[in-house]
């Protein structure tokens, strides 16, 4: 269904849409992350996949603002071509997307985009090797140390496209550490370089969690990605909700005097229930879910502290 | 149309590089028996082999109009470029193209040597096997003056892997080495049995048009990642023997370079019928009390003369029906015409005041 054709009662069909309403999974300890003052972060990389244009701004993209203000540099790769989304031909489908791709990652302040155009809903038909071989070569020649994706093993997940990009993207974070994998690119001077830390998106209802991300102070941000999804996200449905209600000689104070104005209000209202939702039991306003995993090993390994602390003159 | 034109060309260049191709007889003329009724044009010419052929020539040429013999030429006319020869298995460069190669190389060229298998259906284990053609593709590459490479993928099950990531791979290093030539398997090699060789020369073939500024939407973090866009122009495709039928428009004459040929074949201890073999059949007759003076004195010299008078046979039969010692045959293809100078010509020439 098209939801430029259903104002009163939009069908989210764009592929970022779940339920907040879900039964917790038990992923340990919930951890409430806070913003950190300075830019703790600085000199490290990170790289934000997803398969669409809405997944990152509506799954991840409060994270995203809040780790590039402290300090990280941030990358945005999109796997498929979105084809199937922006109500219009399939081919005018992928260029929207890809316009309001390259808009919203300005908005959210990425230092680079990367399309790489899979055909979208099969993604299951690709190989998933030259998916991997693609994100290792990125990866390594960004240095990335953090990726933000899909939890390729996250339990309801419809999408092929999801678990697609998410299976592909863990085996790349590590297999770009290892020297023997694509071994070609050493050639090139680009160096093994592991991603080391990971946040898998909360993208459906029952799945692990183990980080509630405050993203109060990166709201407005959010809100300036989301707009930016018009071919799927909703991103200008205030716009369309005021235009429509002209033609039949009304207005909703709530939506402004502008386009812009009614799309931003639409999306605070309507749109952010889940981030409303996932703060309310830590008594925060805006809140995302991530499962973390935190790959870094010890500066110093066991066996290096024994032999440090045992090894005598021969 | 164009592929006519350019072949019409390279005509021109190949009297320019070796003067005119000595066109093979028909089987009848060679004094093989035919049936082939009065009148009737063949269409494809046996190739014709020596008594102690290693089978290392195809059944059948079908000859170019245009073919051109490929001779030495003076000084190093081939500086800056550079070339990859691809090879499933360590020994499909050394047997049917390393000539070529040699004499590239020696004229100019900077060369890769790019095995893509592991070769691990060859040794006596599947681990000693896939070492020892690692060495060996290293030192066939250095024989022939080459920088080696390999990608490992697993050997007689290429059928099995995914040709876009091979092409992925291929694509990277063609940009990254600045390719100008390959030599690679034909892709068309009719009868070719070895799916590593028909899946090699498939991915090689589509990597070398896409790695170019024309592909410049493939595999675009490449670009970013500070490679520039690929630039192959010409490709040498050689047959593999002995189910081929193959389309033949280049004969290269390595007389000169036979010896380099022998050396890189000899490399091949792991795989192909020359590695060690002289050295074995030397200890062989000794064993038995006997000597072949052919094979010298000493294990390398018996597995060069061994290589040489045997395996090489069948390319010295070729080159005699070209009129030269020793030959490779190729399907080559050149630089695409541009087409627009002549456009512009048009415009220039025709266009006219408003």
């Amino acid at each position: 269904m098209d939801p430029h054709n259903s104002l009163i009662n939009p069908t989210l069909d764009g592929e970022a849409f779940e339920s907040a309403a879900a039964p917790q999974a038990d992923a340990g300890e919930v951890v409430i992350v806070k913003d950190q003052q300075g830019q703790p972060h600085q000199g490290k990389v990170f790289a934000a996949i997803h398969a669409h244009l809405d997944d990152i701004p509506y799954y991840a993209s409060g994270l995203c603002a809040k780790l590039m203000r402290e300090g990280y540099t941030g990358y945005i790769i999109r796997t498929s071509n979105d084809e199937r989304s922006g109500g219009h031909s399939t081919a005018e489908n992928i260029l929207s997307n890809e316009q309001d791709h390259s808009r919203m990652a300005a908005a959210l302040g990425f230092k680079d985009v990367f399309d790489l155009y899979y055909q979208n809903h099969d993604m299951n038909g690709i190989s998933c090797i030259d998916l991997r071989g693609r994100l290792i070569l990125i990866f390594r020649m960004l240095k990335v140390d953090t990726i933000i994706s899909f939890n390729p093993w996250g339990q309801g997940e419809e999408n092929p496209d999801h678990w697609v990009t998410g299976r592909a993207v863990e085996e790349a974070c590590w297999m770009a550490g290892m020297p023997n994998d694509f071994h070609e690119h050493l050639l090139a001077g680009i160096q093994p370089h592991a991603a080391t830390e990971r946040y898998y998106f909360y993208a459906r209802p029952g799945q692990p969690f183990n980080r509630v991300v405050d993203i109060g102070a990166h709201i407005e941000t959010k809100i300036d990605a989301v707009v930016e999804c018009k071919s799927q996200g909703d991103g200008n449905r205030g716009s369309l909700v005021r235009a429509q209600l002209a033609r039949q000689g009304k207005r909703l104070p709530l939506l402004g005097d502008d386009d812009r104005s009614a799309d931003r209000a639409y999306v605070r209202q309507f749109l952010l229930d889940n981030d409303r939702e996932y703060g309310k039991p830590h008594n925060l306003q805006y809140a995302e879910r991530f499962y973390y995993i935190d790959r870094r090993g010890p500066s110093k390994s066991k066996a290096d502290e024994y032999i440090e602390n045992n090894a005598v003159r021969l | 149309m164009e592929r006519r034109q350019f072949l019409g060309r390279a005509v021109a260049g190949g009297l320019a590089l070796g003067g005119a191709a000595a066109l093979p007889q028909p089987a009848a003329a060679q004094g093989q028996s035919s049936n082939l009724p009065p009148g009737t044009t063949p269409s494809a010419y046996s190739v014709p082999r020596a008594p102690g052929s290693a089978l290392l020539t195809p059944d059948y040429h079908t000859y170019a109009d245009n073919l051109v013999i490929e001779r030495n030429q003076p000084g190093k006319p081939h500086r800056g470029k550079v070339l990859a020869a691809f090879q499933a298995h360590s020994d499909d460069i050394t047997l049917f193209c390393s000539g070529t190669v040699a004499k590239l190389i020696d004229e100019g060229y900077t060369g890769y040597l790019i095995r893509v298998s592991n070769d691990e259906k060859a040794g006596r284990t599947v681990g000693s096997g896939v070492v020892q053609n690692e060495i060996d593709n290293q030192e066939a590459a250095k024989a022939l003056g080459c920088k080696p490479f390999s990608f490992y993928y697993r050997n007689h099950r290429m059928d099995d892997c995914a040709i876009i990531e091979i092409r992925q791979r291929l694509i990277f290093l063609l940009r990254l080495l600045q390719v100008d030539t390959v030599f690679v398997m034909d892709p068309y090699d009719h009868y070719d049995e070895n799916p590593d060789h028909l899946v090699v020369g498939k991915a090689v073939e589509t990597a070398c048009w896409m790695a170019t500024p024309g592909g410049g939407r493939e595999y675009p973090e490449q670009l970013k990642a500070g490679l520039k866009p690929g630039r192959v122009r010409e490709k040498y495709y050689h047959s593999r023997a002995p189910e081929g039928h193959n389309l033949v428009n280049r004969v290269v004459d390595i007389s000169s370079y036979i010896d380099v040929k022998v050396r890189a074949n000899v490399a091949n201890k792991g795989k192909g019928p020359a590695g060690d073999s002289g050295a074995r059949l030397r200890q062989e007759l000794a064993r038995q009390g006997k000597r072949l003076p052919l094979l010298g004195n000493d294990d390398d010299t018996a597995n060069f003369q061994y290589t040489k008078h045997f395996l090489m046979e069948d390319f010295r039969t070729l080159g005699r029906r070209f009129g030269v010692e020793y030959a490779e045959t190729f399907r080559y293809i050149g630089p695409e015409p541009d087409y627009l100078p002549s456009i512009r010509k048009y415009v220039d020439d025709h266009a006219v005041g408003m």
